[in-house]
């Protein structure tokens, strides 16, 4: 394999790379994605370009008992025949073929109820005896999701939809349902 | 100043070192993004309005102000099925519906292109962006009660063509918010709490169900022909 050399020369003491300015790039090239990079978090690895807004602020430190849950939504949303939508929540994922299949927001409310049933709660105001719980649902989804998707899932977390069909709920009793009002739309500051 | 005094013996062997470093390296640069920072938005879903969704038979209540987002060209006095010629003509397979119609009120439609919007930082963007927050603040400020506090006023219900971007909707309660901002000098720190004492801001609930391809053409009607 090396036999193209014909001198081979025995390491010596002066033939010692210098290795410092390769350490010293290298330690500038760590340094700055130290300081620039931000981890992907699990919750927040899809690609996905959020519409950009004017009055958009940093997110809230989650204070007081507050906690917060991301629900992605992404996807083929508008094109395709039938386009279909992606919702994820950390590592659970649904994806939605066509327009009439609420499978997608039956799992969402399956997982939206056990929340429910864990977060730290207040009193409604408006609605007396309605317990409302302490957690910000942030709905991260791309500029180009279809609007239909992001008033669905908002009628899921109203918890007044007959999921089997998406109408409302029959004889509904505010008191019982279990309700997420605290929305976060996930955008992007325009000068950022 | 190695303490040895050999020459040789006082190298340090870097190679484990560098090992290490070019490890960490790899690690940042794989798991870093360059992403822009993300942000929020905080609304507050009504619990009082009763159960969703606006149906076809009922009647908008009168007292609400309808920012109304449409595909561009939209105009009244057609029926559900030529809207839905329309849209047909321009959604394109594999393709978003490209630009959009604002309305407020019977002001002109502000046109909003939606690739602009899509785009990284730019100057059309920002101007786009602009543009939109000053045609509602300017229609806004027609339905303005005067004198009434915040929440007093009338509430105000953003109506987008379902299948349309979600970006517009976003944009004009973006814009909303601004004016609200501005008229009531109320600061916006995404605490819960502040949403309760300002104006009722909504996204319209769904209005049809059965997404049968003549039943855009007739949402577009009712979104088209709103007051």
């Amino acid at each position: 394999m090396s036999g193209g050399r014909k001198k081979l020369k025995l390491p010596q003491q002066d033939d010692y790379l210098d290795l410092v300015p390769l350490i010293d790039c290298v330690f500038l090239l760590l340094l700055f994605f130290m300081l620039v990079g931000r981890l992907s978090t699990d919750e927040r690895t899809e690609q996905i370009t959020v519409p950009p807004t004017k009055t958009a602020m940093k997110f809230d430190a989650k204070k007081g008992g507050w906690t917060r849950e991301v629900i992605n939504v992404f996807g083929n949303t508008q094109s395709g025949d039938p386009p279909s939508n992606t919702i994820r929540v950390g590592t659970k994922q649904w994806s939605a073929s066509g327009i009439n299949d609420y499978s997608g927001y039956q799992a969402l409310r399956a997982m939206l109820d056990s929340i429910y049933d864990k977060a730290e709660k207040y009193d409604d105001v408006k609605v007396k005896g309605l317990k409302l719980p302490k957690v910000i649902i942030e709905i991260r989804a791309d500029a180009d999701t279809e609007y239909r998707v992001v008033q669905e899932i908002q009628q899921v977390l109203t918890d007044t939809m007959d999921l089997t069909n998406m109408q409302p709920k029959k004889n509904y009793d505010p008191k019982t349902g279990k309700p997420f009002v605290n929305l976060d739309f996930t955008t992007r500051y325009t000068k950022d | 100043m190695a303490h040895g005094g050999g020459e040789d013996e006082g190298r340090l062997d870097l190679v484990p070192m560098i090992d290490c470093i070019m490890l960490l390296l790899l690690f940042f640069m794989m798991t870093t993004k360059f992403s822009s920072e993300e942000k929020a938005i905080n609304s507050l879903l009504p619990t009082d309005k009763g159960n969703g969704s606006t149906s076809t038979e009922k009647k908008d209540p009168p007292q609400t102000v309808n920012i109304r987002i449409v595909p561009e060209g939209m105009r009244k006095g057609y029926q559900p099925g030529e809207y839905l010629g329309q849209l047909d003509k321009i959604r394109a397979p594999g393709q978003v519906i490209g630009n959009a119609w604002i309305i407020v009120g019977g002001a002109e439609p502000l046109l909003v292109t939606g690739n602009v919007l899509r785009a990284k930082k730019s100057s059309e963007m920002e101007k786009q962006v602009e543009e939109i927050h000053r045609y509602i603040e300017t229609a806004l400020e027609k339905y303005e009660a005067n004198g009434k506090p915040r929440k007093e006023q009338n509430d105000i219900v953003i109506h987008c063509f379902s299948g349309m971007s979600w970006k517009y909707a976003l944009l004009a309660y973006d814009a909303v918010r601004a004016y609200e901002g501005k008229v009531g000098q109320i600061k916006w720190t995404g605490d819960p709490a502040e949403l309760l004492a300002a104006r009722a801001v909504n996204f319209a609930p769904p209005r049809i169900r059965n997404y049968a391809a003549d039943e855009l053409g007739q949402e577009l009607f009712e979104i088209v022909n709103m007051k």
